[in-house]
C-alpha cells in the first residue's frame, strides 16, 4: 500500500525548505537522509539516549519520535546552524577546548542541550548543566568533561 | 525509522478532530507529544490504522484560572505544567510531578494529556492527581463528560475514554494556601520511570491529609490517610500511615525493578515521607 505524500514547510538552520515525506516519516530521517544534515545522530530511536536532540522553535527535542508531517512551520536547529561560517559556536569551542567528548556520536546532541539550557539560563549552575544533559548518553563515559565544557561555554 | 504504514491528519480545530476520530472509530489513534507513542510504533507494539495529531490544535494548550478550579488544556507540555506560575501557585504538587518526569527532550515535547491517557502504571501525573481531586474531561462529537481522576484508569494501560473519545481538559481545584504537598519518587537513576511513587497533600491546620500512590498497582491508588494526624506524627502515626499504604499496595507487580512484596514494602516507606514532609510543611504554614 503507498501511502500518501505530505508536503511539509520547514524552517531548517534559518532556511525556508519544503520537503515531502510519507506519514511515518520521522524529522529525524528526514534531516538526515532528506536535507543531509548527518550531524543529526540516529542512536536508540526510542527517545532515550538523546543522540538526534535538535532545537524545535528554541527547545530541545528527540527528532527520533517528531513525525515530520506534524512539525509544519517549526523552526528547526540542528548541530551545523550553530557554528558562523568556519568560526564555531562558543559551546562547541568549549567541548573542543575541554575534550567535551571522546568517540563524538553522542557530541551534536549534548550540544544541542546545551544550548537549549544556556538561551534559557546563561549562568547554570553545575547541578544544573548536570540536569539538562541527563538525557544524552554518553557510551564513553565523558560526562565529567561535557559538564566542565558547558560551565566553559556559561563562562 | 518506522517502518509500518499508517494514514495521517494534522487538524488545527478541535471539532475537526473531533470529526475525524468519530468518522474513523477504532482505526484511529491520537498523537499528542509522541513520546509514548512513537517508541511503541516503531517497536511494532501498537499498529495505528490512522494517526490524528493533536499538535496544531492551539486550544488545547493553556492553563487558566476559572473560579475555584485550574483548568489546563490537555495539549500543556510538561515543561509548560513544570514552570507555569498558576500551576505553582495553586497546584504545587503536579508542578513537581512534571519537573520530574523523564530528561529535558521529554519534557519539551510530551503533554499532560497524552501521560493521563496512556495510563502507564508508573508515570509521574496520575498519583498527583488522585491526591489533588482532579476531574478529566472527555469530549467527543456527540457531546461530552467528566469523570474523576479515582474513576478514569480500568486497569494496566486501560481507561475510561471511549472510542470517539479525546482527553481535552484537566480541572484541578486550587489548593487553599498554607497547604502542604510532597511528591516522593523511588528511581534508580534520576529521568527514569519511577519504581514507587507517593504524592501527598496535608490540608492546612492537618484537617485532612491523602495520598496517590503510584505503581504499586494496575492503576494509582488514593490512600486517605486523615484519620492518623490527631496527635501529631508520632511514631505510631507514622506506622499506621506506612501500614495503610503496604496494604493498598496488595496489587503490585513484580518486574526487573522490583518483585511485589519490595514494591509494597517501599509504598509503606514512601508514603510515610511524602506524609511526614507534606505535613511539616503544613506546619509550617
Ligand atoms: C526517555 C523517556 C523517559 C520518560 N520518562 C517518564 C517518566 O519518568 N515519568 C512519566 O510519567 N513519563 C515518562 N515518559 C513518558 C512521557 O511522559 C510521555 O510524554 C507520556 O507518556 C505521553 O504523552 P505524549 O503527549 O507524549 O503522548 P503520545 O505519546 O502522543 O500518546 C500516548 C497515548 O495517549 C493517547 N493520547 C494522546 N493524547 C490524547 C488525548 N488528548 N486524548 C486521548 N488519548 C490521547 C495516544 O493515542 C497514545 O495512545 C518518558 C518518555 C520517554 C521517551
Amino acid at each position: 500500500m503507498m501511502m500518501a505524500q505530505f508536503t511539509v514547510n520547514l524552517n531548517v538552520n534559518g532556511d525556508d525548505c519544503s520537503v515531502s515525506v510519507e506519514p511515518q516519516t520521522t524529522l529525524l530521517g528526514v534531516l538526515r537522509d532528506q536535507l543531509g544534515y548527518n550531524g543529526v545522530k540516529a542512536g536508540c530511536e526510542e527517545g532515550d539516549c538523546g543522540a538526534c536532540a535538535v532545537l524545535i522553535d528554541g527547545k530541545p527535542v528527540t527528532s527520533c519520535l517528531v513525525l515530520t508531517a506534524s512539525a509544519e512551520d517549526k523552526k528547526i536547529t540542528t548541530i551545523e546552524g550553530l557554528a558562523d561560517g568556519w568560526q564555531l559556536h562558543p559551546i562547541q569551542q568549549a567541548f573542543v577546548d575541554n575534550h567535551g567528548m571522546q568517540c563524538g556520536y553522542c557530541t551534536p546532541g549534548a550540544i544541542i542541550a546545551a544550548k537549549g539550557l544556556l538561551d534559557e539560563n546563561p549562568k547554570p549552575s553545575e547541578g544544573e548543566v548536570r540536569q539538562a544533559l541527563s538525557g544524552n548518553l554518553c557510551r564513553c563515559g565523558s560526562y565529567g568533561k561535557m559538564v566542565k565544557s558547558v560551565l566553559a561555554a556559561a563562562g | 525509522m518506522i517502518s509500518q504504514e499508517f494514514d495521517f491528519e494534522a487538524p488545527s480545530a478541535l471539532p475537526e478532530a473531533l470529526a475525524l476520530l468519530a468518522r474513523h472509530g477504532d482505526d484511529a489513534t491520537l498523537l499528542s507529544g509522541g513520546m509514548s507513542l512513537m517508541p511503541m510504533t516503531t517497536l511494532g507494539l501498537v499498529q495505528p490504522g490512522m494517526i490524528i495529531s493533536l499538535n496544531h490544535i492551539a486550544e488545547l494548550d493553556y492553563v487558566r484560572e476559572d473560579g475555584n478550579e485550574l483548568r489546563i488544556g490537555a495539549l500543556t507540555r510538561h515543561a509548560d505544567v513544570a514552570a507555569d506560575p498558576l500551576i505553582g501557585a495553586h497546584a504545587a504538587l503536579l508542578a513537581e510531578a512534571a519537573s520530574l518526569i523523564g530528561d529535558v527532550q521529554v519534557r519539551n515535547r510530551g503533554t499532560i494529556g497524552g501521560s493521563i491517557a496512556h495510563a502507564d502504571p508508573a508515570a509521574n501525573y496520575l498519583p498527583a492527581m488522585l491526591a489533588l481531586g482532579a476531574r478529566l474531561r472527555l469530549q467527543s462529537e456527540a457531546g461530552e463528560r467528566s469523570v474523576e481522576a479515582k474513576d478514569f484508569v480500568k486497569g494496566i494501560m486501560t481507561t475510561a475514554i471511549e472510542t470517539g473519545e479525546m482527553l481535552t481538559e484537566i480541572a484541578i481545584p486550587k489548593l487553599a494556601a498554607g497547604t502542604g504537598c510532597s511528591y516522593q519518587r523511588l528511581v534508580r537513576v534520576e529521568g527514569n520511570f519511577a519504581i514507587v511513587i507517593a504524592a501527598a497533600i496535608t490540608e492546612p491546620g492537618r484537617k485532612a491529609a491523602r495520598v496517590g500512590l503510584g505503581n504499586v498497582a494496575p492503576g494509582p491508588v488514593l490512600v486517605d490517610v486523615s484519620g492518623h494526624l490527631g496527635n501529631g506524627l508520632d511514631d505510631a502515626a507514622l506506622a499506621a500511615i506506612g501500614d495503610a499504604a503496604f496494604d493498598a499496595a496488595a496489587e503490585a507487580a513484580s518486574d526487573l525493578a522490583g518483585d511485589a512484596n519490595y514494591r509494597r514494602e517501599m509504598a509503606r516507606v514512601f508514603a510515610r515521607r511524602a506524609v511526614q514532609s507534606a505535613t511539616d510543611a503544613a506546619d509550617a504554614g
